[in-house]
């Protein structure tokens, strides 16, 4: 797991102390780790770990869907 | 998302008619209500400066008087954009319960808030179009699972206004201070006007609303409400620290001021002051059962 990726983890997990780890495939809205309210400082974490703007009104849900999503979208080199 | 009747109460009735008759009498044509001047000044402040977001922190002073120009005329823009996705997103709500049983009662209200609100809107989004040529992004995300339907119609109106309360606090200040120019002035204080009777209603129908929620809840959920409508309040507040808006005004970093803003616990008291009104309205009614807020 990349060092980005990571911290996403521990900023979730800080979050949701009742939780001990995340899968790479949970499903991170449907379990409510993130949510409406989470949503906003989530996607500026996510802008300041890949360094690049991200449009929140355009953003699909399923781009940070789950762990494995975060990093194929955001943090792996080439990235869309 | 129907529930059971509303517990109307004869101060509710009677509420609710005064506040009827006041938006009869006091309906103005907002299409010709301003002068909207061909371009505002921008050497001076477009928004109070203790309403700026870096206020009460070594950031306000270290940024000097022409970013804080810049600061101050984006800041209003995005404060402007809060209040169009606010009432475009309130507005959906209202207009489906407006004739939803349950809700017979406030109905004619409703059409006198909705109206309200829609030209509320329109005149944000023109001082946002015509002085900042657009309007900052809504960044909500739908995805929240559902509650009992008494508990999503308390949440609704709670956030309601809690949003026209904050609201607020910037308008009545601009409005009253004599250093801004006349048109900001003026849709500060108009705002301010058609919103004190909102707010009165609000709060009426809130305290109705969660009276019934409590009826028909337990108190694990009434908890779970309360933890909610904080994150709301502090979501709220942390929308004014807009990343965007520092990247227009030439600030550097945008992103590492936003995370420092809101960390900063000097910021704290400055953020109460704004909320003050509405937090004291929730520990009063019980909804809060104490005013300490969360981070989200």
């Amino acid at each position: 797991m990349s060092e980005a990726l990571q911290q996403v983890k521990d900023w979730i997990l800080k979050r949701h102390p009742d939780r001990e780890d995340i899968p790479g495939d949970l499903d991170l809205i449907e379990n409510r780790l993130i949510d409406s309210l989470s949503f906003v400082e989530f996607v500026f974490l996510l802008e300041q770990h890949c360094g690049r703007p991200i449009e929140m009104e355009t953003l699909e849900v399923d781009a940070i869907r789950t762990l494995d999503a975060i990093d194929a979208n955001f943090f792996r080199a080439g990235v869309k | 998302m129907a529930a059971t009747a509303l517990p109307v109460t004869d101060r509710f009735l009677e509420v609710l008619e005064r506040l009827s008759e006041k938006a009869i009498e006091d309906y103005y044509n907002p299409y010709q209500q301003f002068d909207w001047p061909e371009k505002l000044d921008e050497n001076r402040l477009w928004m109070s400066p203790e309403l700026l977001t870096p206020y009460g922190t070594p950031y306000f002073d270290e940024l000097g008087e022409e970013t804080l120009h810049r600061l101050s005329k984006w800041e209003s823009i995005n404060f402007y954009s809060l209040n169009v996705h606010g009432i475009r997103e309130l507005l959906i709500e209202v207009v489906h319960r407006i004739h939803m049983p349950g809700f017979e009662v406030p109905s004619d209200f409703f059409h006198h808030f909705i109206g309200e609100e829609n030209e509320h809107m329109w005149f944000f989004a023109e001082f946002c179009r015509r002085y900042g040529d657009k309007i900052y992004a809504s960044t909500a995300m739908r995805a929240d699972s559902a509650w009992e339907p008494e508990v999503e119609n308390f949440l609704v109106f709670a956030r309601i206004l809690f949003f026209e309360e904050l609201v607020d606090h910037y308008n009545t200040r601009m409005a009253q201070d004599e250093t801004l120019c006349d048109t900001i002035r003026q849709v500060n204080r108009i705002h301010h006007q058609d919103e004190s009777r909102h707010i009165a209603f609000g709060r009426e129908l809130v305290s109705l609303l969660f009276t019934r929620m409590r009826d028909a809840v337990g108190e694990e959920r009434l908890r779970e409400v309360e933890s909610y409508l904080k994150r709301y309040v502090v979501f709220s507040v942390n929308s004014l620290y807009n990343p965007h808006v520092y990247r227009d005004a030439g600030i550097a970093d945008p992103l590492g001021l936003r995370n420092a803003l809101v960390a900063d616990e000097r910021r704290r008291a400055h953020e109460r002051k704004a909320i003050r009104k509405p937090l004291a309205f929730f520990l009063k009614t019980g909804i809060f059962s104490d005013d300490t807020l969360p981070v989200i």
